[in-house]
């Protein structure tokens, strides 16, 4: 799970994994680890979910824990438009660091429609990048299924 | 190990392994409790520490490559959270070591630190975020300011000068009230939005005035390359070049009034812009030139150019679309020219003449020093022009100059001032102002700030080049529906004379110019000859009889309210310099600034705006320093008016005394 603090990613996994959601902001310090098994082409997998904390000015990224991995969701928060330009900056570093992985991009919080920041500009760009993108709402439950599985397919692809 | 030594070491938190074999470790400690609270199983004696966690089998592998380097020091994990068999999660940090040469595996849970790093990291993003929020809240405030301005102020200016169109048509007594009680309505509208306005710019001071000090200014060019490189993927794919070039005179200095991230938004909507009409091949250029004072962007295409159907206001309006519907919502723009015109720039954007268009922008320079902003609030341009010198009164007439894009306002006003006797050349953006005023002569220009093509501001600047350093420029009014203090003073400094809130109404213009009020008022001037009724010119402070309309009573009047009322405020001034009061010594300062003005006192005025400004920037020391300047140049002007209130009295005396040396006579037949 890659992004900007406070984008859900934490909230995704667990609405995935243990299907709860709290309202409630609490930061991620470290790396929180789940699993989950999935199918994926008749085929059962267990998907080891790697919970990064969100990188700002207080912590950045150690792209060691990116060893291994089979791909990611960079997560952005839809009412901030600031968590799109993080999500552009994380996903080009991620290719330095690690190579081209699978990836799906999740523009998160798609319940607070009044507050949506990700104006056609974004769309635009996001267009031009050619990313697989899915609007979700960890809050709802919208596409984080989705999100996950579509991650699923293109990792085993 | 020994016992001791092991059980030292479970003590201090931490549980000591030895690889052994594939991927299997050997305890040499005796578990410590955090780590059998969550591998009960341990130790065993021999352990496949991969299987327990996921994150310690990615990070065996750096361990292992460590081991085998033989280096010195450590390898540390970061921090990462296992949970118990009964949910509790335990954060941890492995290191991998030699002890003896022997490579060693410590596992570690910092619990106390880590917690207090959690609460620290909670708190700082929450405060992050609760930034992030109050500067939305700020974003959707200035939206909803300019749609009061634009939205209710423009069909009131129409209103308003209709109303007054009507009055003056000769009406009967009866038809009179009932249009006074239209405009009385209309003045009550005014009152209202404007006081919704003065609210919502004392809410936004704060940010405001953060965005012109020096310490937070943005640097174009940094910005510049900054979106440029998150842009360039986009524009690489599009097969685009993107280039950026900045004159050399600015000497690496492109500090301007701004903020950071706002500016950068400026950037990207531009450059996306010019992406969205930039057919593959071709090249959109950034270029930055020194303007002295600002600075200007321009962004250059090589598109279709502009939409014919749609006009530069339209462009940066609120959801304003190409007709091509390029799935914009319309608010890019919008958003440009809002924040650049609240940060005192301007903006605007042209067909090329080959082809495409440039998109520019120009903001000023940020004051990067105490002296720079004296330099800011105290322009080193001539003062404004003292009227009576650009007014030719004794032939009624004055030469005025209107552009506005609104064309039922222009047509009213024209029709105003026309009815006045005045000479009017109407014209619809500033571009035809320019034309007009470099083929003709006037006394008068009133622009509108915000016009198609060129902008009021960008017209005032060019007249003012055109007519150099001479006093003898025409008296620039800038006509504005963004009418806050704030407004009034950005409009002031980039160099109009005065500044009339839109809607504005007749009475407004005839005070500010001190026109006569009507046709009759001029054709009824008095049948002596006007020197012969008024004091010698030399004794007045200069245009100050025609600036209250030749009213000699009313100036009186002012005098004495001025002599009264100033020393007052100059006192309660230095008072309040003393308390440190900053909105006290601003609002002081600006009552002072209006009586200079008022009484033709440029000296003064610049001072006290000065003083002003400071007070705003809470700037003690300087405001002490300026306020025995302002307190001198005050000084003079009382002396002055009380020295022509002495000789208006004696000249009246004489008068009377001549009179009564005559009526004797007329007596005697």
């Amino acid at each position: 799970m890659l992004g900007s603090f406070a984008v859900g990613k934490t909230s995704l996994v667990r609405r995935y994994v243990e299907s709860i959601y709290s309202d409630k902001y609490q930061t991620t310090v470290g790396v929180k680890i789940m699993k989950k098994v999935a199918q994926s082409h008749d085929h059962e997998v267990t998907l080891v979910l790697w919970d990064i904390y969100g990188e700002d000015d207080f912590q950045k990224m150690r792209w060691t824990s990116f060893n291994g991995a089979s791909g990611f969701l960079l997560v952005a928060d839809g009412t901030r438009r600031a968590t799109f330009d993080k999500a552009v900056e994380l996903e080009q570093k991620s290719r330095e660091e690690v190579g081209q992985l699978p990836f799906v991009f999740v523009i998160n919080k798609n319940d607070l429609v009044d507050e949506w920041e990700f104006d056609s500009s974004i769309e635009d760009q996001i267009a031009t990048k050619g990313w697989t993108t899915l609007r979700s709402s960890a809050k709802t439950g919208e596409n984080v299924d989705q999100a996950f599985s579509l991650l699923l397919g293109k990792m085993m692809d | 190990m020994s016992s001791l030594l092991s059980l030292f070491v479970r003590e201090l938190g931490y549980a000591l392994f030895q690889p052994h074999g594939k991927g299997k470790f050997i305890a040499l400690t005796e578990a410590p409790v955090w780590l059998r609270d969550l591998w009960p199983s341990l130790p065993a004696p021999s352990i496949d520490l991969s299987e327990k966690s996921a994150f310690l089998e990615n990070f065996l592998d750096e361990a292992r490559a460590f081991w085998d380097s033989g280096r010195g020091g450590e390898c540390r994990s970061e921090t990462w959270i296992e949970s118990t068999p009964e949910g509790r999660e335990v954060p941890l940090q492995a290191v991998a070591l030699h002890l003896g040469a022997k490579p060693v595996l410590a596992l570690h849970s910092p619990d106390v630190q880590f917690h207090e790093q959690v609460r620290t990291l909670q708190t700082a993003r929450n405060s992050l975020l609760d930034h992030e929020r109050l500067l939305r809240e700020i974003q959707k405030k200035e939206i909803l300011l300019h749609c009061i301005v634009h939205d209710l102020s423009q069909p009131l200016s129409v209103m308003h000068v209709a109303l007054d169109c009507l009055t003056e048509e000769g009406l009967d007594a009866k038809t009179k009230k009932i249009l006074e009680l239209g405009k009385s309505a209309s003045d009550q509208q005014e009152s209202m939005i404007r006081e919704v306005l003065q609210m919502f710019s004392a809410d936004l001071r704060v940010t405001l005035d953060a965005d012109r000090s020096a310490t937070s200014a943005p640097d174009l060019r940094k910005s510049a390359d900054s979106v440029l490189t998150s842009l360039g993927p986009a524009f690489e794919t599009k097969k685009v070049r993107l280039t950026l070039d900045s004159s050399e005179s600015a000497n690496g200095n492109w500090l301007v009034r701004g903020e950071e991230s706002r500016l950068r938004r400026i950037f990207s909507n531009l450059l996306e812009n010019a992406l969205r009409y930039s057919p593959p091949g071709s090249r959109v250029s950034i270029t930055l030139e020194d303007q002295g004072n600002s600075c200007q962007v321009n962004v250059d295409d090589q598109g279709p150019g502009l939409p014919p159907d749609l006009r530069p206001t339209q462009i940066f309006g609120l959801f304003s679309k190409g007709k091509e519907g390029s799935g914009k919502a319309g608010l890019g723009m919008y958003f440009c020219r809002i924040t650049v015109e609240r940060w005192g720039g301007s903006i605007g954007c042209t067909s090329l003449p080959e082809k495409g268009a440039r998109f520019w922008f120009r903001l000023p320079r940020a004051t990067v020093a105490s002296t720079e902003h004296r330099k800011r609030i105290a322009p080193s341009r001539p003062p404004a022009p003292a009227l009576q010198r650009a007014i030719p009164l004794e032939q009624g007439a004055v030469r005025i100059l209107l552009a506005d894009d609104q064309e039922d306002i222009r047509l009213l006003t024209t029709h105003q001032l026309e009815w006045h006797g005045h000479k009017v050349t109407a014209v619809a953006n500033g571009k035809e102002a320019l034309d007009a005023a470099s083929h003709g002569e006037f006394d008068v220009v009133l622009l509108d700030e915000q016009m198609p093509i060129v902008g009021g501001v960008e017209t005032a600047r060019k007249i003012r080049e055109a007519c150099g350093k001479s006093a003898k420029h025409p008296c620039l009014i800038a006509l504005t529906g963004n009418s806050t203090d704030e407004d009034r003073e950005r409009l002031l400094s980039e160099g109009f004379d005065f500044v009339l809130a839109k809607p504005f109404r007749w009475s407004a213009l005839n005070d500010l110019l001190g026109f006569s009020t009507s046709k009759k008022a001029t054709t009824a001037a008095p049948s002596l000859p006007r020197q012969t009724q008024t004091p010698p010119a030399a004794t007045l402070p200069e245009g100050l009889l025609e600036r209250v309309g030749g009213d000699e009573k009313l100036l009186r009047q002012m005098i004495r309210t001025f002599l009264k009322d100033t020393p007052k405020r100059i006192s309660s001034l230095q008072q309040q310099i003393r308390h440190k009061n900053s909105h006290e010594v601003a609002s002081l300062a600006h009552a002072i600034h209006g009586s200079a003005a008022i009484f033709g006192a440029p000296e003064a005025g610049v001072l006290a705006r000065q003083l002003q400004n400071l007070g705003r920037d809470s700037d003690f020391p300087r405001a002490a320093q300026v306020y025995v300047l302002l307190k001198e140049e005050i000084a003079k002007l009382e002396q002055n008016l009380r020295g022509y209130l002495r000789r208006e009295r004696s000249f009246v005396l004489r008068t009377l005394r001549k009179a009564r040396r005559v009526a004797p006579k007329r007596s005697r037949q």
